[in-house]
Parts: C-alpha cells; sequence; structure tokens
C-alpha cells in the first residue's frame, strides 16, 4: 500500500495522462473511432453543428421521471432488511403462511414509501439546485450584440463575455480581457480551494477581439485535447488566419472559477457541460456508514439467528405434537403437506418464519434515517452554538449518516495550518539584554493560570497600544523611543535594527508606516519587520544592494532620519545552518553582521563572556517556548574591514563554485559567523485559531487523542503543539527526525537506495528504542505522559508493512502525535493505519486541498468552511467555521446522537423482541400450528403505528445531561468511546427484559382468562384474550420509552399517549366495522365485548405494571449500586434549572490585575527541566522567494491529484452578471 | 477576544435580536426545537423516588389484590371431570372404539353441592388438550357464509368440510364440523333443574355474525360425523351452542358456556347429572369436565389475578422495605463525584 501510493505521487502529472483514456473509455463517452483531438469553429454554430458536442446544462440528478420507480426501488432493495421483508411477504402469499400478506405488505411498503419519498425529495432538491445553475444568465455574442442567455443554451464555439466576479460557464478559451497585456485573475477557490487569485494570459494575437464588433470577426479554429479531468493541463492550437499558435492552460478559463480583478473577459467556449473539467472531476464521496451500523448488522445477523432457532423449535415440535388423532383438524392422507414428520418439519419452518417475522424490526431503518435526517439538519446545522458570525457560517452536515459516529470518536487528526492555527504571526514578546518585554498572555499561559483557579482578566489595551496584522506587543518600556531610558539602550539599537535590516522582506506600496505593505516568504518576517517599524526602525525601501530604513529616536527623542544601509552579503536560511546572517555597511562605514536563527545554533557561535545574559535569555527562552511562542535569536557582530575582505573573497568563490556550491557557501559562512554578540530573541505567537488550546484540553479530557498532521517542519510542528498544550514540558518525548547525521551523511553520499536503506534502519532503531522505553513507562504507575513526534521522511518508512505494527503501538501508547512534513498521502496512510490497525474510530479535519485524502481516510471527515475554499469541506462528512466547534460536535451533537441511536436501536430490538416472543410463547400452546396470536392489522400497524412515533421523539429529544454540562464534563465521552451503550452486555440486559414482559404479557393475560369473564359467565375466546395481550403489550412497550427517557418533553407524552389512544381509537372502528367481502371477522366486536368486563381493567392495570416492574427493580438497582457516569452528573445538578445556559465556568473570587496575572501564570510554568526553547522559522530561502515573486512557474503540487471539485458546490446566489 | 470556548455559548436570549437586522444572514434562527432546549422534565431515580413507587404500588395493588381474591373467593364453583368414567369399565380398553360406537351412552353423575350458589349458576363443559387453537382449525371457517345466506358458497377455507357432493354445507368449516355434541340433563331431588339455553352466546355473535336467515344446510352429512347435528329450521343467529363453539378458544384448555341454571343451588344439595357422552376426545386423550359456577362482579373463579396482584404489591412492599433499609444502613450520597469513573481511577486508562 505504502508503495503504491509513492508512486502515485511519483508519477501524479503522468498518472493524468494515462489514466484519462482509460476513464473516458470506461465511462463510454468515445467512440473507438474518435479523433483524439477536437475541432471547434469559433463562433460559427452552423459549422460546429455536425459534431453534436454536448449541450451546457447539467444534470446531477440520480433519477429522472421514468427511472425514478425501478431505480428508487433497486436502492433500497439493496438494503438486507429489505430484500428481507420481501421475501417474507412473497411467503406470506402462499398458503403456509398463517397470517394474511397484508400483515408484511403494509409495513414494507410504508417503510418503501417513506424511504422513496425522501429519494424524491432529494433527488428534486438536486434538480433545483442544477435548474438554478442551468438558468442563470450569460452573455453571448449575436450579430454584433451581447445577448444574455441560460447557460443551458451554451454551445461550443460561442463567443462570451464574463464580467468582474462572475462565474464562468463552461471551459473557455480566454481571447481577451479589459486589463493591460491580456491578463484576468482568476479564482480557483470552487476548484481547489485556494483563494490567492491565478492569473491567466491571452494570446497576443487575440487581445484585440474585446468589443462586439470586433469579436464578431473572429473565426479561429481551435484544436484540442478531448475533454478529460485533469485541471492542470491543455493541450491545443487555436488556428486563426492560417496562423497556427500553441495553447496551454494559461489560456484556458476553467468552469467553476469566477472573474476577479478584471472588468470583464471574452473568450470562445470549448468545452461544455459535462464534459468541463471541473464535471469530469465530479465524483461521489465514498459513501461511509458508521460503525454503529455495522454493528447493527451484527445485531440484526443475530436476531435472525435466534428467529431461526425459534422457528426450529416449532418445526421440531410441530412434526411431534402433529397428530392424526386430533381427528378435528381433519388432517387427511392427501394433505402432502402433513405426509410425514419431515414434511411438516419442513412447512412449519417456513409458516414459522413468517409469523415470527416481526422480530426483525422493520421500522428500525426508516426511523433511525428519518432521526438522524432531523439530528443532522435541524440541530446540528441550526445549533446557534456552533455559528461562526465573523464569517457567517454555521456548521453543515454534509451526511447524516454518521451522527452517532461523531459520538465515539477515539482518535482526531488535524492538519495545523488553518485549522489550529490562523496563518498569522504576530511579534509577541522580546528579550533584550537579559530583560523581557511585552505584556500579552497568550491562550496557553491563560489556559494554565485557569487550570490553576485564577480568572485571567481580559487584556484591557492601553490607550496607545498598536495593533496591526503582525503586531500584537504592547511594553510602554520599549514603545514610542522609551527604549532610551532602558538600561542597555545600544542593545535594543541593535536590536530594532537587526530586525530591520536582517530579512528578505520586499517593501510594496507607499513608503510610509501606514500603507506599506511586506510582501515576504514567511509571515514571521513580515512580522519582524513590523515590529521593527512600530519601534520606529520603518524598513520602507530595498534595492539589490541597500536597505533605506527611517529611523526614529535615535540620535534624541523625536528625531526621525533616513539611514541606507548597504548590503554586502546575504547568508541564507536553510533547515540545516538554521540562521540567517546580513554584512551590511552603515553610512558611516561600520560593518556589522546581523544575525538570526535558531537559539542552539547562535548560542554555540557567541563570543566568549556575557554568561549571565546568556543564561537569563536562555530562561526567557523557555518560557517562550513552554508558552507556545516561536523564538529566534538575534546577534550581531562588528566586523573589522580587512578581516571582512578576506572572508568575502572566500565567500565569492564558494557562491561561484560549480560544485558542491550549497556545502561551500555553508562553509564559508561558518567562517564568519562565530563570535557573536547576543542582542536578546524574539517571540512570534503563531496565532491559534479561537479557543483551540482550551478545545484540545477539553477533547483529551474527554479521552481523545489528538495527532498533529502537518506539511510543517518539525520545528514549527512542534511549537504549536506546544501552543495547543498537545505537548508539555512534563510529558516525555520521542522524536524521530530524518534530520540525523546518520542520515544526512548517507544523504551527501547521494545514492537513493543507500539512502532509503540507512533511513529505514534508523527508523526502525528509534521506533524499537522508543517503543521499549514507553513500554516501561506503561508498566510503571507515574510514568509521564508520551509524546511522538515524526517527519514525512521516516514515516515513509515507518509506514512500511515490517514497521507498521512498531510504530503504531509505539504511537497509541502516546497521548500526542505530531507528525511533520508530511504529504497529503501520508496524511491519509496515518489517518488509515489507525483506523484499520487499532480498529478505532477517527476524524479528520482539515481546512484545505491537501486534507482531502485525509478527510476520506477518516471514519468521520470534518472541514473547516467559511475561510479558504471548499475543496476540504466538499470532501467531508461534517463542516464547521472553527476548529472550537469540535467541542459541540463531538461533546454534545456526537455524544447525543451515540446515546440516542443506541437507546433507539435497543427500544427497537426490544419491542419486537417483546411483541414476537408472546407470539412464540402462544406457538407452545398451539401444537406449534404456527396459528397467529393477533390479527392481521394488529400485527402489522404495531410496528409502523402503535409504537413507531415515541421511539422517534426518543431519538431527537433523549438528553442524560444537559449541552454545558456535556462539555463540561468532557469525561462523559469516554461512554461513547467505550462503546458503553451499544455493547452485548447491554443487548442482553434488554433481550432479557424483553423475555420477561413477553412472558408476564403472555402468562399474566392467559392464565387469568380461563373461565367466564363476567357476571354473566360468558367466556373469551382466542382473540379477546389476544386483544388483552396485545392491549397490554402497547402500554407497556409505550410506557417503557418513558422509563429509559432521561427528558421527557410534552412530545414524549403526546406520543405515547397518542400512540396507545390510536391503538384504542383504531380498535374501537376496526372492531365496529363489518366488510361485506370476505374477510376473517375475528375480532369483530371484541374490544366492546372486553370493555363491558372489569377483568379487563384489573388486567391492563396489572400487567403493564408488572412487566416494567422487572426494569423498574433494574433501573433503580443499577443505579444505586453502579451508576453511569453521566447519572451522577445529573445528580449533581439535579437542582439546577437547565435553561441558565450561561457558562458554569470555576467563578473564583480572587480577581488579579493583568499584571499579576500574568507573572502567576508565568509562574505556574513548568521550568528547569525545558529542553523546548521554541525555536521556528519559516523561509523558503532567499533565491527561492524572489524568483516566485517574479513569477517563475513552481511545480504543482503533489496533491493536485487527489483533488475532486464538484460542481454541486456552487453557490447559488453569486452568479448574476 | 474571550478564551472562554467551553461557554461560547452565545447567550439564547441575547442573540436573536441582532438577527433580525441581517438579513443576509445565515444565523440559524433560534427556537427552542433547533436548539435542543424543550423544556423537559428530568427524572431521576433518586433512591426516594424508587421507595416511593414501591409504595405507592403496593399501596394501590394490595388492596386491588385482595378486592379481587375476594370476588373470586365468593364464586362457587364445582367441577367434575368424566370422561374415564363415562366409559364402562368393560370399553375403557378402547376408549375410541367405544365412543365410535353406536351403544348408549348415557352416564349418571353426582354433583354435592359445597356451599349455597345462588342463580345464576352458570353450567360449563371443559375440554382440554383439545387444539381449538390450531392453525389448521381455527382458518376452517368461512364468516361471510355464517353471516348471510348470499354467501352460502364461500367455502373456499373451509377445506376439507366444504361441501358434499357439490353442495356447500352451511356452516361450513372444521370448527363447526366438530361442535360439542355432549348433553347434559340436570336434576336435584328427582326434579329436573331447567337448564336456559338462551343468551350464553355474546350478543354481538348473536346480532352480527350469524345470520338470522341463515339455516344449517347438509350438515354433518359427510362421510364422517365430527360432533353435534343442527336443526335445520332453526337460523344460525338461535343455535347457540354453534356459536359459543365457534368463538374458538384461546388455549387448549377451554371452557364453554353451556346453560344457565336460574334457581339457588342450597349447600348440601345433590345434583344429578344424566349425561349423553358423544364426543371424541378420547383420541387424543383429551379430557372433558362438567362445572357448574356461579359468578362475581369479576366473573367466575380464578385466584390469578387476585394473587398476581398481591404478589406485586408484595413485592413492591418489600422492596420499599429493603431499599429503605439499604438507605438507611449504606447511604449512597446522591451526586458524589468520587463516584465518576475518572475520579475513581485517576489516569483513565
Amino acid at each position: 500500500m505504502v508503495r503504491s501510493g509513492r508512486l502515485s505521487v511519483d508519477s501524479s502529472s503522468t498518472a493524468n495522462h494515462r489514466r484519462t483514456p482509460s476513464r473516458t473509455v470506461t465511462l463510454g463517452r468515445i467512440q473507438p473511432q474518435a479523433p483524439t483531438y477536437r475541432t471547434v469553429y469559433c463562433n460559427d454554430r452552423e459549422g460546429n453543428a455536425p459534431v453534436r458536442f454536448k449541450v451546457n446544462s447539467i444534470s446531477t440528478t440520480k433519477y429522472n421521471v421514468l427511472t425514478f420507480l425501478p431505480k428508487g426501488l433497486f436502492e433500497q432493495f439493496r438494503r438486507i432488511a429489505n430484500i428481507y421483508f420481501l421475501a417474507i411477504s412473497c411467503l406470506s402469499m402462499t398458503p403456509i403462511s398463517p397470517v394474511n400478506p397484508i400483515t408484511n405488505v403494509a409495513p414494507l411498503s410504508l417503510v418503501l414509501l417513506v424511504s422513496l419519498i425522501k429519494e424524491a425529495f432529494e433527488d428534486w432538491k438536486r434538480f433545483q439546485n442544477d435548474m438554478a445553475i442551468n438558468n442563470s444568465l450569460i452573455e453571448v455574442l449575436q450579430d454584433q450584440n451581447w445577448v444574455p442567455i441560460p447557460w443551458r443554451k451554451l454551445q461550443v464555439g460561442d463567443i462570451v463575455r464574463v464580467k468582474q466576479d462572475g462565474f464562468f460557464p463552461a471551459d473557455i478559451l480566454f481571447l481577451s480581457s479589459t486589463n493591460p497585456d491580456g491578463i484576468c485573475y482568476v479564482e480557483t477557490a470552487n476548484l481547489d480551494g485556494e483563494t490567492n487569485l491565478k492569473i491567466r494570459k491571452a494570446l497576443e494575437r487575440t487581445w484585440d477581439y474585446l468589443t462586439p464588433e470586433k469579436a464578431s470577426e473572429f473565426k479561429g479554429e481551435v484544436q484540442c485535447e478531448q475533454p478529460n479531468n485533469s485541471l492542470y493541463t491543455f493541450t491545443g492550437n487555436l488556428i486563426v488566419q492560417k496562423q497556427t499558435l500553441p495553447l496551454s492552460p494559461n489560456q484556458l478559463l476553467l468552469r467553476g472559477c469566477s472573474l476577479r480583478n478584471t472588468e470583464y473577459i471574452v473568450g470562445a467556449v470549448i468545452f461544455t457541460g459535462h464534459e468541463t473539467k471541473v464535471m469530469m472531476n465530479a465524483m461521489n464521496a465514498p459513501s461511509k456508514r458508521s460503525t454503529l451500523e455495522k454493528k447493527l448488522d451484527k445485531l440484526i445477523i443475530t436476531i435472525f439467528c435466534a428467529l431461526v432457532t425459534m422457528c426450529l423449535i416449532g418445526a421440531i415440535g410441530c412434526a411431534i405434537v402433529t397428530d392424526r388423532d386430533h381427528y378435528y383438524l381433519g388432517l387427511h392422507e392427501k394433505d402432502w403437506e402433513y405426509r410425514n414428520a419431515l414434511m411438516i418439519a419442513f412447512f412449519t419452518f417456513f409458516t414459522l418464519v413468517t409469523l415470527f417475522s416481526t422480530i426483525i424490526p422493520i421500522s428500525l431503518y426508516v426511523s433511525i434515517e428519518m432521526i438522524k435526517f432531523i439530528q443532522s439538519t435541524q440541530f446540528i446545522n441550526q445549533d446557534l452554538h456552533m455559528y461562526h458570525a465573523e464569517t457567517n457560517t454555521p456548521a453543515l452536515a454534509r451526511t447524516s449518516n454518521l451522527n452517532e459516529e461523531l459520538g465515539q470518536v477515539e482518535y482526531i487528526f488535524s492538519d495545523k495550518t488553518g485549522t489550529l492555527t490562523r496563518n498569522l504571526m504576530e511579534f509577541f514578546k522580546c528579550s533584550i539584554g537579559g530583560t523581557s518585554y511585552g505584556t500579552g498572555v497568550t491562550e496557553i499561559e491563560r489556559g494554565i493560570a485557569q487550570r490553576n483557579g485564577l480568572k485571567v482578566q481580559e487584556e484591557q489595551k492601553s490607550t496607545g497600544a498598536i495593533r496591526e496584522k503582525g503586531f500584537n506587543f504592547d511594553d510602554p518600556r520599549l514603545m514610542r523611543g522609551a527604549w532610551r531610558n532602558e538600561a542597555n539602550p545600544d542593545l535594543c539599537k541593535e536590536f530594532f535594527r537587526c530586525l530591520a535590516i536582517c530579512h528578505t522582506v520586499l517593501p510594496e506600496g507607499d513608503e510610509s508606516p501606514e500603507k506599506v505593505v511586506y510582501q515576504a516568504a514567511s509571515p514571521d518576517e513580515a512580522a519582524l519587520v513590523t515590529a521593527a517599524k512600530n519601534f520606529g526602525f520603518f524598513f520602507y525601501r530595498r534595492t539589490p544592494t541597500m536597505v533605506y530604513v527611517r529611523e526614529s529616536h535615535v540620535e534624541k527623542m523625536g528625531k526621525i532620519q533616513d539611514v541606507a544601509y548597504e548590503i554586502l552579503n546575504v547568508l541564507e536560511f536553510n533547515s540545516t545552518r538554521k540562521r540567517q546572517s546580513v554584512v551590511c555597511r552603515f553610512p558611516d562605514g561600520r560593518l556589522v553582521l546581523y544575525c538570526k536563527g535558531a537559539d542552539t545554533v547562535i548560542f554555540e557561535r557567541l563570543a566568549n563572556g556575557m554568561d549571565d545574559v546568556k543564561k537569563v535569555t536562555r530562561e526567557h527562552l523557555e518560557q517562550f517556548g513552554a508558552s507556545g511562542l516561536r523564538t529566534l535569536c538575534l546577534a550581531y557582530k562588528d566586523l573589522n574591514p580587512e578581516a571582512y575582505e578576506s572572508w568575502n573573497e572566500k565567500f565569492i568563490q564558494a557562491k561561484s563554485a560549480l560544485r558542491d556550491r550549497e556545502k561551500k557557501l555553508d562553509e564559508a559562512a561558518e567562517l564568519i559567523e562565530k563570535d557573536l554578540i547576543l542582542i536578546g530573541s524574539t517571540a512570534i505567537e503563531d496565532k491559534l485559531q479561537e479557543g483551540v488550546p482550551s478545545c484540545i484540553e477539553t477533547l483529551s479530557r474527554a479521552g481523545i487523542k489528538i495527532w498533529v498532521l502537518t506539511g510543517d517542519k518539525m520545528e514549527t510542528a512542534i511549537n504549536i503543539a506546544y501552543a495547543c498544550n498537545l505537548i508539555n514540558n512534563e510529558m516525555k518525548q520521542f522524536i524521530i527526525s530524518s534530520e540525523t547525521d546518520a542520515i544526512r551523511e548517507a544523504e551527501e553520499r547521494g545514492d537513493q537506495v543507500e539512502i532509503a536503506r540507512v533511513i529505514k534502519e534508523e527508523v526502525k532503531k528509534e521506533l524499537k528504542k522508543s517503543l521499549e522505553e514507553a513500554q516501561h513507562y506503561m508498566h510503571t504507575v507515574a510514568g509521564p505522559k508520551m509524546a511522538l513526534i515524526i517527519d514525512g521522511k521516516c514515516l515513509m518508512h515507518a509506514l512500511d508493512p515490517s514497521l507498521r505494527i512498531t510504530l503504531l503501538s509505539l504511537s497509541l501508547n502516546c497521548s500526542s502525535v505530531v507528525c511533520c512534513r508530511v504529504s497529503p498521502l501520508q496524511k491519509a496512510q496515518v489517518t488509515s493505519l489507525v483506523r484499520k490497525g487499532a480498529k478505532k474510530i477517527t476524524l479528520s479535519i482539515g481546512d484545505g486541498a491537501n486534507d482531502v485524502s485525509m478527510i476520506q481516510a477518516a471514519h468521520v471527515g470534518v472541514g473547516i468552511s467559511g475561510m479558504e475554499g471548499m475543496q476540504a469541506v466538499m470532501a467531508s462528512d461534517f463542516a464547521i467555521a472553527q476548529f472550537r466547534f469540535l467541542t459541540d460536535l463531538l461533546l454534545v451533537h456526537g455524544r447525543w446522537s451515540y446515546l440516542r441511536i443506541c437507546k433507539v436501536v435497543m427500544y427497537f430490538f426490544y419491542k419486537n423482541l417483546t411483541f414476537t416472543l408472546t407470539q412464540f410463547w402462544f406457538t407452545f400452546r398451539t401444537g406449534f400450528s404456527g396459528q397467529r396470536f393477533y390479527d392481521d392489522w394488529f400485527q402489522s400497524l404495531y410496528n409502523v403505528v402503535f409504537t413507531a412515533l415515541p421511539v422517534i421523539v426518543l431519538g431527537l429529544f433523549e438528553k442524560d445531561v444537559s449541552a454545558s454540562l456535556s462539555k463540561r464534563y468532557p469525561e462523559l465521552y469516554r461512554e461513547g468511546i467505550r462503546n458503553s451503550f451499544f455493547k452485548w452486555r447491554v443487548v442482553a440486559i434488554w433481550a432479557a427484559s424483553a423475555v420477561y414482559q413477553s412472558l408476564v404479557c403472555y402468562h399474566f393475560v392467559t392464565a387469568s382468562a380461563f373461565g367466564g369473564k363476567n357476571s354473566s359467565g360468558r367466556v373469551f375466546g382466542l382473540w379477546d384474550v389476544s386483544t388483552i395481550v396485545f392491549t397490554c403489550l402497547v402500554i407497556a412497550v409505550n410506557l417503557r420509552i418513558l422509563m429509559m427517557s432521561n427528558s421527557i418533553t410534552r412530545w414524549h407524552y403526546i406520543t405515547v399517549g397518542g400512540s396507545i389512544a390510536a391503538w384504542l381509537i383504531f380498535a374501537f372502528v376496526y372492531c365496529g366495522i363489518m366488510t361485506p367481502r370476505d374477510r376473517n371477522e375475528n375480532v369483530y366486536f371484541v374490544i366492546y365485548v372486553l370493555m363491558s368486563t372489569f377483568y379487563f381493567y384489573f388486567t391492563i392495570l396489572l400487567v403493564p405494571v408488572a412487566a416494567l416492574l422487572g426494569d423498574f427493580i433494574f433501573q433503580g438497582v443499577e443505579r444505586w449500586f453502579s451508576p453511569y457516569d453521566y447519572q451522577i452528573v445529573q445528580e449533581i445538578h439535579r437542582h439546577e434549572p437547565e435553561s441558565s445556559k450561561g457558562d458554569h465556568q470555576l467563578e473564583i473570587g480572587n480577581e488579579l490585575s493583568p499584571e499579576e496575572a500574568r507573572s502567576y501564570a508565568i509562574s505556574q510554568l513548568p521550568r528547569e527541566i525545558s529542553k523546548h526553547t521554541g525555536f521556528a522559522f519559516d523561509s523558503p530561502g532567499y533565491e527561492s522567494f524572489f524568483a516566485s515573486q517574479l513569477g517563475i512557474y513552481a511545480p504543482q503540487k503533489a496533491w493536485d491529484v487527489a483533488r475532486r471539485a464538484s460542481m454541486r458546490s456552487r453557490p447559488k446566489t453569486p452568479k448574476k452578471n | 477576544m474571550s478564551s472562554n470556548t467551553a461557554s461560547s455559548s452565545a447567550g439564547a436570549a441575547g442573540s436573536t435580536d441582532s438577527s433580525a437586522a441581517r438579513r443576509n444572514s445565515k444565523r440559524p434562527k433560534y427556537s427552542r426545537f433547533t436548539q435542543q432546549e424543550l423544556p423537559a422534565c428530568k427524572p431521576i431515580l433518586t433512591p426516594c423516588w424508587v421507595i416511593s413507587t414501591f409504595l405507592i404500588v403496593s399501596v394501590i395493588f394490595i388492596p386491588l389484590g385482595v378486592i379481587s381474591l375476594f370476588a373470586s373467593q365468593d364464586v362457587v364453583e364445582i367441577v367434575d371431570r368424566y370422561d374415564n368414567d363415562c366409559i364402562p369399565v368393560p370399553a375403557r380398553a378402547n376408549k375410541v372404539a367405544y365412543i365410535q360406537g353406536t351403544g348408549d351412552k348415557t352416564c349418571n353423575r353426582t354433583l354435592r353441592v359445597p356451599k349455597r350458589m345462588k342463580q345464576p349458576v352458570y353450567v360449563y363443559y371443559q375440554l382440554e388438550n383439545f387444539y381449538q387453537n390450531h392453525r389448521r382449525y381455527v382458518k376452517s371457517r368461512s364468516d361471510s357464509q355464517l353471516r348471510s345466506q348470499k354467501y352460502e358458497n364461500q367455502v373456499d377455507a373451509c377445506k376439507p368440510e366444504d361441501d358434499v357432493g357439490g353442495q356447500p354445507i352451511v356452516p361450513c368449516g372444521l370448527i363447526a364440523w366438530s361442535l360439542f355434541n355432549d348433553t347434559y340433563d340436570l336434576s336435584r331431588n328427582n326434579q329436573r333443574i331447567a337448564v336456559n339455553k338462551k343468551g350464553i352466546a355474546w350478543k354481538s355473535d348473536r346480532e352480527h355474525k350469524f345470520g338470522k336467515n341463515v339455516f344449517p344446510k347438509n350438515f354433518q352429512k359427510g362421510n364422517l360425523t365430527g360432533g353435534a347435528s343442527l336443526d335445520p329450521n332453526i337460523p344460525l343467529s338461535e343455535q347457540e351452542d354453534l356459536i359459543v363453539w365457534m368463538r374458538t378458544a384461546a388455549l387448549p384448555t377451554f371452557r364453554k358456556l353451556y346453560g344457565k341454571i336460574e334457581t339457588d343451588l342450597e349447600a348440601g344439595d345433590t345434583i344429578h347429572v344424566t349425561l349423553q357422552n358423544f364426543y371424541n376426545t378420547y383420541s387424543f386423550n383429551g379430557k372433558k369436565k362438567l362445572v357448574l359456577s356461579t359468578t362475581s362482579w369479576l366473573g367466575g373463579k380464578n385466584d390469578f389475578l387476585g394473587i398476581a396482584y398481591l404478589a406485586v404489591g408484595g413485592i413492591c412492599f418489600f422492596l420499599a422495605i429493603a431499599f429503605t433499609i439499604m438507605y438507611l444502613v449504606k447511604p449512597r450520597r446522591l451526586g458524589d463525584p468520587s463516584y465518576l469513573s475518572w475520579n475513581r481511577n485517576p489516569g483513565g486508562r
């Protein structure tokens, strides 16, 4: 699996080509002789007519009017339960059936009807959606005019005009644009989720065809590839006036994208409708079934086995008992089905199967479906707690299959950027010359303080605090030149200069502090430069050799001067060096090297002395790191001109080296980056999404393990893990990194096979060692919690089948796992490793196209909606706007859904078993003949009318504890992880209850129904007795709902009362009428006869109470002696009114000032043992950054393969041109 | 920015007003239903509730049990099994042959009245091991034929007793065919006691299910005779024996009303029964019993209901006491957080 996975990544670009033909062939879209290219005559409908291109209307519906019934029924009968009932219905048409066919046909038809109506409704919605898209208007060139026509009438070859913010109605060849240079900007969010705009450029030859007059003159011929699903390739030629111009993806505007920053464009339609690339890409999400439903299948099979057993008992019994001596039965030799014992047993068996068929709850699936549908559309989608006001996004359940799965999740796989973090770096704190600055409190600090019972006040920003993107720092000691009064103003100055000079940022826009926009390869750098700006060192211009900084307060307070620094060398950042240096010459000729980098590498290179500062700075770094900040150390060094010149020669040599340039550059850098003077350090907050740490904490208290899978570098990932509280310093961390010396050495040697072998060996060694250690800790009582950090390269080898088990057992022992530098495919592999290997329920959450495979691999996929594109959302099962909404989604909705579905299933099981068992007991007294106990209609309506609604109400309104308590006691969630409510033990208890109740109902009534039954001495017949039993059953079974409900709303009363009333009313009507046709009027007038006796009333009081008494005792005893957790929580809060939805936070009176709170919070942070100092820095390096600025084409990412885009996602509203 | 996610709940009241202003908002509308905040009663089975429920049940059930037991005790019932005794000793080796034979089957029984039996005294016959609820048997009838002359020919369900030489049997089917035909003559001090056979069937059967203009036809004319024959001149609605018989019993042991005696029987009276032992239960070892019984308002003698009421009430009472003692001796503190599983074994693995 790993192998094939790797292959598909490697060959991603070619795979598209190779896959295309096979796909089209399988879809039967291309005739064998069809040419491999298509020719489109632009602006010439007649010319295109012979080819019969597809129309532009699309249809995503499953059925049409004709196919609905057959196809819909076929879908329904793919469900095994429906097949079963169909078989039973067929059986009941034969004479061996004891029951009227109506008994089985009626419920089946009702169930099918409900399902089909639901299908039809959903398809109708899809149809309307399609219609809305097909009917949106687009301007087409007709007779030198732009005429709006609906999308569906668009044809290949038409010339269209798309206005700003409009969607492209088909795949269009880009001809001309109002922008100069024939470019336009395209947003592809619907396709791949990327919100940054893409540039498309028309061929120069076609730039002029912009006005209708001009455009109508355009007569081009396009020869291009056949429709395929590759979004990023396109080859073709445009033939204009006998000139052949090659076409590239750059000229293709894909359906589903929208036009931005361009007034309008003109283009020619190439692919339409289902042949557009986006539609060729649309595929149905793999439908997921919840684990509970799979377990339910097992339960159904068990029930089926019970059914077979019951029938066998009956059949054998019948064969033994049946005897011609019972002459009144009129058995004759000529009745072949009674010829011998074997025949009798055989036929009786099938008779009994039809009779006991009610044991399998026919309406179970449809009821569960209805419940889940309402749960997802009404509860999850409508939950105000999961509505994100800023992005105006409510939660969205895209499937209703998996509600209860949300209540059993044990592993969460989370993407980092965009999910946990906002991808927003803010300068937050710093340490200069051994003094720490910055008054902010990170969320993690706040969380720690809160756990220690402190109420941290909201930060009150001093009025003058500067707050802008990238800068969230306030300390009056530094701001507005106040640093001049600090103990070491010169060092402060160096600090700011280092920030302002040592970087690779490009300023854009106006050269004023308010308007400048920094273009940076990494947001960290932008934050640092922004910080320098706010400290009064405004970097405003860069030339290839110079950096211009507007410095304030340097000479004296209030003075502003522009200073130009000459940049002599840039020593680039890379992951081995972990530092970046700039050599610059001050206007006064001073030569300085500024360096920033990881604390480890900087500290190694410091000049001797300064031990105090080093020690204090190190402490600060540890504090920053522990509070989840990313740190960089800053240092500088004054250079002596002669020494510099000699070094510069070596450096230039290295730079021009042809072989091993990288290595030589590094070596050269080493020569000058030494004897540095430490300035201090910066701490940048990688801004987390709101509420992430507390959400993670809540989730981990709920017993959920959170794994972070990120494409980021190890340092960054670890940092975020700290910031999210996933890792802390008390944890034992196992780090398996490919950045070890052994591996690096092997890599330098460069033999691919060798590298792979070395890495594998290393990984194996590390894994074994870590696992041993982990197991050792597991056996000790108070062992530390463990965390595993592994990078993508190692992971690739660790996922090898030989090591997979080790990896799995190691990671399952760890409370958190961080995988960094992983590809989207690896994300999916890790997910399925846990899903399949550990058989645990997994949830993946992510926001981007790179998370799609992971989202689809997990049991439950959650997409972050409302910010980036739609990719993740389209692949997901649930979409929420914020990571923190997971608490609500899992702890509230998931837990409740799980609880509800469990109860519903158990209740269905119980009520059908009880009902069928009374029938079974009766069979013993009829000589196993298979005589039915109840009237046909009673039996068929039992499931679908008399006991149908209360259980649905239970499935909707049941809650053990309120939403706020669910979140306050996240541990309650563990009941779901342990699957406490759907274990065989629970099934056994319900089965016992069903046996007991059926015995009571049956025997109490039959034992007492003997003899005269009122003062007139008349006796009851079979149907009188069975009607009493049925009445008792309906009452008992309906009341049982109330007994098992933890929250009884008026709907419970209405439906329970209504069901019992419905039975009585039905009985009154049904027993009161006679039909002229042949019908066994067994129950004619029965209910009236019964109601004329006191006995009836005495029985219907006694029997349900006696039947429920057993359950009541059990519930009482269970609660008393081994209560469930939720029951205790209920008891703790039994006096609280539920309406108080306000926060039940621990409110402790000791309010602290922010300052005190902060110092307290910091004092609470773990120390000493810390090794983590929070270094993290993302920078792709100077060269590549500038290269990308110049628009050099970067290769497509590997996960483009895994993407899928669907038209269904398209928002309906914004398509007005 | 609030860090307080656990309480991210946007207060319900405060958030509703703003939604009206923003037309374009996708903000879900507040309703108690969608927010799952419907007012609900939350019963918690506290020991107090458990004990009081038990007490309430016992308080209601014990008196009801006593009442129904008394009612049952008031009923005087004489049961006499005669199937065996009514076969002459020589014929007992082959009872079936005797019963199928044509000899005189008169049999005399003597019953003693243990207690005064106030009129009406009901006469029942009781059969055992007779599967009147057998699947073949139950369905072997034609309700429409019984009801109306029009449907005389609807005999499909009645096989094998559906027709005789193409002529439909009325009433058809096994049930009617096997009609019970023992007869009882009761006398006290050589004075015949009249047995009223009117009004022994349920009124609804008499008036609606059995037609007034349906007369027996071809009945018991087949090659085999099952049970009693019917007077073809009396409409079915007045053949109450048949009507009673055709309300098939639920269990293989059943009683059917034979008639009622409208005089009081005094304690110590000796009642002579002259019975015609026609009905064949010997083939399948069925028992036959003659029952004389009075009724109370609750019906015939049946202690089960009273005992069941008393038992349930008693169990509840006992449990109430047991739980109370348990509650006093070793109380479980309600809502004690130390019971929570994650507090019991820290670490929670």
